[in-house]
């Protein structure tokens, strides 16, 4: 098989090189991840756009060092990544956040567990606490928080622990549409804020849209790289100026044809 | 799977070191014999209890038998009355009213507190020790049922009210099926109950079963008939608490509530 | 405003209706006595609330009331509290590692479904007719309830949250303490619960069998020397007593757990 070399810059952070993945089932071996080749820029906002059960999660848990590679590498910052990384953060589907601990404990959790002083860490958690907009509610646990609330959680939680890299996996995907948008909006924020290299998967073309320096849209399972779209309308983004509103034609056509494919 | 294997090795090797250990430990006489008797010799007794009436009257069988009736007539007894009322204690207000707080003042009594008040009423017999099954029984019983009842989710009722169900279509259709794996669950602490304040009426006064048996043997000196007993115990414990589970998947659809 | 006149007026009546209904059982238990031949063996109500409060002052056997309630209260604490224990330790040490399960859980199986209470002759047979037994039958009685208790909340940590961890920088031991041990938190609470009131039952029988003071002695040495009273005053004292440890218990999980949806 041909594979193409990721087209890497001055600025390339991580390079997924002809990266595939499959699990052991019952009938043998299945699939998931087919040979992806992904350069990803510093500070870049990048999108991953599949349908659902396509393998999203699992290729953000191979860069978060939770599954194993089975072929093909990741490259970060020209070190190949094996197992669990500092300089990768996640947010996660469900909140994950920890039961039993408060928004504070849960916040701090990362700088606690590498041994950093407590007025250290109290004094980032706070910063991040307030950063995200929940300034006042650090001794809640999270059973008290909405769902919206908990996100935010999540996302200090990840922001916390400094890593140059944050991955999240539809983090939004339970909320209601108004909290989303909120929540789309707060995530920009803060990414023009405390700049970082994120990726970000969606199966919801208009957040895909509204966040992305670049979309990356893959195939069914098993996901190859379909079609790459680089978005450079201007931030904050209009979400009915003509070209958002033309971009979401032809993308939401894609994902149609080849829907109607099958 | 592999690894699932290697475990199931590493379980039966040490089960078997456990009784290898123990045979050891009692026939060289580190522990006296009079103290552990060792597992051959427990097998032997179990084999000549099985037709032999000494020390205690009868065959181990007759003691069984006996356990498991007892036990089982008042089990049956518990949940036949306490399942009912703890669902009606649940559905109507004025009932729960009216029962909730004589019930919660037996309720934090032990069944076997009640083994000396039976017997003072009915005689050492079957009859003191079923009844102390029974209050075994139905506490757990109302309980379980009562809350499993309780916790039926609004919506679920809605539904049921907005097809135009009636209050006893909704109890019948909804709130006592989404109650099941609570009443089951309740059924197991009621049996496992049960067999627990049999063992117990057994010891404290009774002229058969398990519990008598081990009672007799203690007083003659009898270790391995004690043992043997024990373990039998032990046994249809279990395996009644199997059946149970067994009976609850077939009658339980949709999952039991963790 | 008229929310809380609603529920006022609510809390009314389940007082009414629940005092009409132990107003009730004790008529009914009262006329029983006077006019059927259950008078000949029970006392009255009447009459045994006065022989309750005169075992306050009175004793019965070798002591009051309190007396034989104190000692079982400190059989079963010291029972219990060893149970507990141990049964956490075992327990988290069985969920935690496969490969101490696969070695300790078949014996454990063959100890597991033996009620405490059956193991009372054995321990008198092998430590003789004590304190030691008693805490012996109580130690038993609880400790396969906590073991499994506890195993179930350790086998069942949440993979997801060990992931979390793991990707903020935790190591093997930071896990244990801070992802496995507070998620078994509640499943211990259970099981404190349940091996309480097994504890409690364990200790009345023990004492019904070879005590001659507490509880459990009181209530049986009633039935023998025909004073039925003593009989109903133990078994009040002792659910009483029992209520009140398992309440204590419940507001502590409150209080320990106010971020698990289950202990609201
Ligand atoms: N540990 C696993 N073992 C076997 N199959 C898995 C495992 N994890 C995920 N899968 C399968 O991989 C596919 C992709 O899953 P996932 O990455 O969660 O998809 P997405 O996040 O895009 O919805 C699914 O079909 C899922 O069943
Ligand atoms: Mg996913």
């Amino acid at each position: 098989m041909v594979s193409t070399k990721p087209v890497t810059t001055d600025k390339t952070i991580i390079k997924l090189e002809n990266l595939s993945k499959s699990f052991q089932v019952d009938q043998g071996e299945a699939l998931i991840l087919d040979d992806i080749n992904l350069a990803i820029e510093e500070n870049e906002f990048l999108v991953l756009f599949g349908a659902g059960q396509c393998g999203k999660t699992t290729l953000l848990k191979m860069l978060a060092g939770l599954e194993s590679i089975t072929d093909g590498q990741i490259v970060i910052e020209d070190k190949p990544l094996v197992g669990m990384d500092p300089r990768v953060g996640m947010v996660y589907q469900t909140t994950a956040l920890f039961p039993w601990l408060t928004v504070m404990g849960n916040v701090e959790f990362g700088p606690k567990a590498r041994g950093v002083s407590k007025k250290e860490r109290r004094e980032k958690a706070q910063y991040y606490i307030d950063l995200v907009g929940l300034n006042s509610f650090e001794k809640h646990f999270p059973v008290m928080l909405s769902g919206g609330m908990q996100q935010r959680v999540g996302i200090a939680r990840a922001y916390c622990n400094d890593p140059e890299i944050i991955l999240m996996d539809e983090p939004f995907g339970h909320l209601d549409a108004q909290t989303r948008y909120m929540m789309e909006e707060e995530v920009e924020k803060i990414w023009e804020k405390e700049k970082r290299t994120v990726i970000f998967v969606t199966n919801n073309i208009e957040e895909a849209l509204y966040l992305a320096d670049r979309i990356v849209i893959l195939t069914e399972c098993p996901a190859k790289i379909k079609k790459e779209y680089k978005i450079d309308l201007p931030r904050p983004r209009n979400l009915v100026s003509p070209d958002f509103l033309e971009l979401r034609e032809e993308i939401s056509a894609l994902v149609e044809l080849r829907e109607g494919a099958e | 799977m592999k690894e699932k294997t290697k475990y199931i090795f590493i379980s039966i090797a040490s089960l078997l070191t456990f009784i290898l250990i123990w045979q050891l430990v009692s026939t060289t006489g580190i522990i006296s014999a009079r103290k552990l008797p060792d597992p051959v010799k427990l097998f032997e007794t179990f084999l000549y209890k099985l037709t032999n009436k000494n020390p205690d009257g009868n065959v181990l069988g007759v003691h069984i038998w006996m356990s498991l009736k007892e036990a089982l007539i008042g089990f049956f007894f518990g949940i036949v009355i306490g399942v009912p009322l703890g669902i009606s204690m649940a559905w109507f207000d004025k009932f729960d009213k009216f029962f909730r707080p004589l019930f919660d003042l037996i309720k934090p009594i032990p069944p076997v507190g009640w083994v000396p008040i039976m017997i003072t009423f009915f005689g050492i017999g079957i009859m003191s020790k079923v009844s102390v099954i029974f209050i075994a029984a139905f506490i757990p019983a109302v309980i379980n049922s009562y809350s499993g009842i309780k916790q039926t989710k609004d919506v679920h009722k809605w539904v049921a009210r907005t097809f135009g169900a009636s209050n006893g279509q909704v109890l019948f259709t909804v709130a006592i099926p989404s109650a099941a794996p609570m009443i089951f669950t309740g059924a197991r602490v009621a049996l496992n109950g049960s067999w627990v304040s049999l063992v117990a009426a057994e010891l404290i006064a009774s002229t058969k079963g398990l519990g008598y048996m081990i009672q007799t043997a203690r007083l003659v000196g009898r270790i391995d008939v004690v043992f043997v007993g024990v373990l039998v115990i032990g046994l249809f414990g279990a395996a009644m608490m199997e059946g149970l589970s067994f009976l609850e998947r077939k009658f339980v659809k949709g999952g039991r509530r963790k | 405003m008229t929310n809380t006149l609603k529920i006022s007026k609510n809390t009314r009546e389940t007082w009414a209706y629940g005092f009409f209904g132990i107003l009730v059982f004790l008529f009914m238990w009262q006329l029983a006595c006077l006019y059927t031949n259950f008078g000949k063996i029970f006392p009255t109500p009447v009459y045994s609330l006065r022989a309750f409060l005169e075992a306050f002052i009175k004793p019965i056997g070798k002591y009051t009331l309190l007396g034989h309630i104190a000692i079982s209260l400190k059989r079963v604490l010291i029972g219990y509290a060893l149970s507990s224990v141990s049964g956490i330790l075992i327990g988290l040490a069985m969920g935690h590692s496969k490969m101490i399960h696969a070695i300790i859980y078949p014996i454990f199986s063959i100890i597991r479904p033996i009620p405490g209470i059956a193991w009372i002759p054995l321990a008198i047979l092998w430590i003789g007719i004590g304190e030691p037994t008693i805490y012996f039958i109580i130690f038993m009685g609880g400790f396969s309830q906590m073991v499994m208790n506890t195993m179930d909340g350790a086998q069942h940590v949440s993979k997801e949250l060990i992931g979390v961890a793991k990707v903020l920088g935790a190591r093997e031991n930071q896990i244990f303490r801070k992802i496995v041990l507070p998620y078994c938190v509640p499943y211990i609470f259970t099981g404190l619960q349940t091996s309480l009131s097994t504890s409690w039952m364990a200790v009345l029988a023990a004492e019904m069998i070879t005590a001659r003071e507490g509880a459990g002695w009181l209530i049986l040495a009633g039935m023998q020397t025909g004073r039925i009273e003593n009989n109903v005053i133990g078994m009040i004292s002792i659910g009483g007593v029992g209520l009140i440890l398992a309440s204590l218990l419940r507001d502590s999980e409150r209080r320990l757990c106010r971020w698990s949806v289950r202990s609201r």
